[in-house]
């Protein structure tokens, strides 16, 4: 059969599954303020079999959320990487911003399914919960379907356009893939408004009727969530791309094809680690958010039952520190001139590993009774001062700074500056370095000696703020300082340790799990609540569950998504294979090309 | 024999997230679950076992440890140590009960001097509480350092509406606590049954046999002789000094309140 057949008939049972959910979603909406008419006659809850009701929402809604992060992720930067080809003339990156659109192009159905399927969950087992979320949100569920449909029409636009719109009507076809992107940012804060309205309503009386949609929508942590997932989304597509590309490096029988697929990878993590580093300021930001709307929520979220699951986070996002620093360094090796840069590695990875320990440090240890008498409480005297959050902040902040300073020297590995002012540049950026290290450890230690309120408020900000203007300084400098650099050497892809291509994956499955932990924490710290304050879960499965259940959800779930990824991207390539080729994708040669 | 790279991935994921898993199932797990209602109303309840159900809410479902500490100053909150005594001095003309249930229900019409007005109505939603928790959380602050006067109708009728519907009657005292919970204390960690039976549950005949001590004693000798065995006496034919008097510190809230509850079942 042709492929191009293939290809549309394949588009055309997309758009029926899309067109059915979204059909699906209109119906609901239209029967649901029939049921909050007459709420007496409808059941609280009804019990899914075997599983159970929150099992079954649980589990589908992480799938759900795990496959709309890809899609919207994914094509944030594929967007950005199009228009880099596009400006730079470069075949490469235009072939790599379709092989990342393919890949989110062959999610698209799966995820619009699952959104269905988790409506109709709520619908059938969770019919008041349904019904009070429908009476306040209704004129939302429209918007949600319409941008749906426009977010869906432009996407197959932009993919099925590639060509079409090519050469002079380029723009066109880039304009479509920032509008698609900016379409599908507004279904995530659309549904977002959903989602944070049940942590920290607002905009409703305290009998919990609406009298201000909009303080609904706009509620304490809606934006923070916004900003956050945002950001989360485009790691998340940028870690599922990386390990997409190592398994196909890992796959490869020629170099081409490993060359390839080894610079696929490391501009899949680059994307995933440049947004990476801004994602704990917008954590920090959500969690203060959070203080601000409810004090004893925040509490319990941070030190109440949930305080062991920070602990956990902090363990995956270490690993996710180390690995992502582990790649570069290994990828320094296929570098000409990067051998100059090696001296920095061992204290790069002893910043990081302490930081590591001092992060995931607990403020209360697990100890026997006697132990516990002996240290004169579960806080260690010694351990325990690493354990609270000036110490974790403090390491978080170096961790990142180690983490960029690792990016900067891969980034002029193979280069030489020619710049006259290249030494006092150079010298002006390490003084950078050292006094926002310096600042961030001073003011971490004043974190000590200060209320809890000058801490949060002013002192976590003020760290922050420092990594990010020595940031910025660094690469004011940089780029200026690099541009027009001689080089040493083309980078040479494919030649890689294929080691390296299992952390890419070690980074997708730990962010992906990362997701899945979060998930539990932003819909744990509600408790026993549907909607914190307002609505009482009153269901037999209003027990928040500890966190070892919740892990062993969270795997289960992430090994599904990873099982119907594989799928997907297999049928994905069933359909396309021979059909690049044809529409004039063939992939660029990679090998011995200029450097990335 | 190699083994293809889809299943060396495989692999390799499977052991990433099985770390992953068996960490978060070797640390401390905690649930959380929806706070039971405690219901007074018409009670003949004594101010000690009022002061420990207070006790108990101050410390679960009010939520009040979180921010207040007892003997410890709080960067948060006030340390509540002496407040039963000091409650009538806040504010002139207002007696410390009425200073103290102000507090709980109107928290912001009167916020101690260096803290934020950060504390939640503790009759509203989320914490809740129905009117003879406020009963009870009013007596235990009380009791710290003060005398437990406070009685139900000092508690507005407006205070947590509703919350006693669907509770318990007449002159029925139900205490947070667990039986199940509690008999597993007896079994374990307590060591009860070292020395007592209990019902279902063998016990060597070191000390009295407890299987209807819910019937032949009150609720409140049942509290007091945990805490302290030496100070309620020896029952008769029994050796002295033999029942330990550290119950009080050994055990926590939760599990003395669930310890009292299975005692309490044995009738």
């Amino acid at each position: 059969m042709n492929a191009g057949r293939v290809a549309r008939r394949r588009a055309g049972w997309g758009l029926a599954l899309v067109a059915v959910a979204v059909l699906v979603t209109a119906v609901l909406v239209g029967v649901a303020p029939a049921q909050t008419q007459a709420p007496a006659q409808e059941p609280a809850y009804r019990q899914f079999p075997v599983l159970g009701s929150r099992l079954a929402v649980w589990a589908v809604a992480q799938l759900h959320l795990n496959f709309a992060a890809f899609i919207l992720g994914c094509p944030i930067f594929a967007v950005i990487i199009e228009i880099v080809g596009w400006r730079l003339r470069d075949e490469r990156y235009d072939w790599l911003a379709h092989e990342f659109v393919k890949l989110t192009f062959a999610a698209f159905s799966t995820t619009a399914l699952l959104g269905a399927l988790l409506l109709f969950l709520f619908v059938g087992y969770y019919p008041r919960f349904w019904s009070y979320m429908t009476g306040i949100f209704y004129p939302t569920y429209w918007v949600y379907a319409l941008l749906f449909f426009a977010e869906t029409f432009i996407v197959y636009l932009w993919y099925y356009g590639w060509d079409w719109l090519a050469g002079p009507r380029k723009w066109i076809h880039v304009s479509l893939g920032v509008l698609s992107n900016l379409v599908g940012t507004a279904i995530l804060f659309v549904a977002n408004a959903w989602v944070t309205f049940m942590v920290s309503p607002g905009g409703v009386d305290e009998a919990g009727r609406v009298t201000s949609l909009w303080a609904a929508i706009n509620n304490f942590t809606w934006m923070p969530i916004n900003i956050h997932r945002l950001i989360a989304n485009i790691v998340f597509g940028g870690t599922i791309a990386a390990a997409y590309a190592a398994f196909r490096f890992l796959s490869a029988r020629t170099d081409e094809e490993r060359a390839r697929y080894d610079w696929m990878g490391y501009v899949g993590n680059f994307v995933a680690l440049s947004a990476f580093i801004v994602l704990p300021f917008a954590g920090y930001w959500l969690g203060f958010e959070i203080y601000q709307f409810n004090q004893t929520m925040g509490i319990t979220m941070m030190g109440g039952f949930m305080s062991w699951l920070w602990i956990v986070q902090a363990i995956l996002i270490g690993v996710l520190f180390l690995g992502s620093n582990y790649y570069l360094w290994l990828g320094m090796e296929r570098i000409p001139g990067s051998e100059r840069y090696r001296k920095f590695m061992p204290p790069m990875l002893l910043v990081l590993t302490v930081g590591f320990l001092i992060w995931a440090t607990p403020r209360s240890m697990v100890v026997t009774f006697e132990e516990a008498r002996a240290m004169g409480g579960t806080h260690h005297p010694f351990l325990g001062v690493f354990g609270v959050m000036s110490a974790k902040n403090t390491v978080v902040n170096l961790m990142i700074l180690t983490t960029f300073l690792s990016w900067v020297l891969y980034r002029r590995a193979n280069r030489v500056s020619t710049k006259p002012w290249v030494r006092t540049g150079m010298a002006v950026q390490w003084v950078v370095f050292a006094l926002a290290a310096a600042a961030v450890v001073a003011i971490g230690v004043l974190g000590y000696y200060v209320e809890s309120g000058v801490r949060v408020l002013r002192l976590s900000p003020l760290q922050v703020l420092v990594v990010l203007i020595a940031i910025v300084v660094v690469m004011a400098i940089d780029i200026p300082m690099f541009r027009g650099a001689r080089s040493t050497g083309a980078i040479r892809w494919g030649t890689i340790a294929p080691r390296s291509q299992y952390v890419l994956i070690l980074l997708a499955v730990t962010f992906t799990w990362l997701m899945g932990l979060m998930g539990f924490a932003r819909s744990g710290i509600r408790q026993h609540w549907h909607v914190y304050g307002l609505l009482r879960d009153t269901s037999p499965d209003a027990v928040t569950p500890a966190l070892g259940y919740a892990a062993n959800v969270i795997t289960v779930v992430t090994i599904v998504f990873f099982a119907l990824v594989a799928f997907i991207f297999w049928l994905g390539g069933l359909a396309e294979r021979g059909r690049a080729e044809a529409a004039g994708h063939a992939a660029p040669a990679i090998a011995g090309g200029r450097e990335g | 024999m190699r083994l293809p790279v889809g299943v060396k991935a495989a692999i390799f994921t499977l052991i990433v997230m099985g770390l992953y898993t068996y960490f978060a199932n070797s640390i401390p797990q905690i649930e959380s679950r929806p706070p039971q209602e405690l219901s007074l109303e018409g009670g003949n309840v004594t101010p000690a076992q009022l002061v420990k159900a207070g006790e108990e809410i101050f410390k679960t479902k009010g939520t009040c440890e979180v921010c207040h500490r007892i003997g410890q100053k709080g960067t948060r909150a006030p340390d509540l140590a002496g407040i039963g005594g000091r409650a009538g001095t806040r504010k002139p003309g207002t007696s410390g009960k009425a200073y103290l249930i102000e507090s709980l229900v109107n928290p912001n019409a009167y916020v101690v001097e260096g803290y934020p007005p950060i504390m939640p109505a503790v009759d509203r939603p989320p914490i809740g509480l129905n009117r003879s928790e406020v009963w009870a959380l009013t007596a235990y602050l009380q009791s710290l350092g003060g005398t437990v006067d406070v009685t139900l109708a000092d508690i507005p009728a407006t205070v947590g509406a509703g919350g006693a519907a669907g509770g318990p009657t007449a002159a029925e005292v139900k205490l947070p606590g667990d039986p199940k919970a509690g008999k597993a204390v007896f079994t374990g960690k307590g060591g009860c049954m070292a020395c007592h039976k209990a019902g279902d549950v063998p016990g060597t005949p070191v000390g009295p046999d407890l299987s209807q001590i819910a019937r032949i004693q009150t609720p409140d000798y049942i509290m007091r002789k945990i805490l302290d065995p030496k100070g309620m006496g020896t029952v008769s034919g029994y050796p002295a000094g033999v029942m330990p008097q550290t119950f009080g510190q050994t055990l926590t809230a939760k599990e003395y309140t669930d310890l009292v509850a299975f005692l309490l079942t044995l009738k």
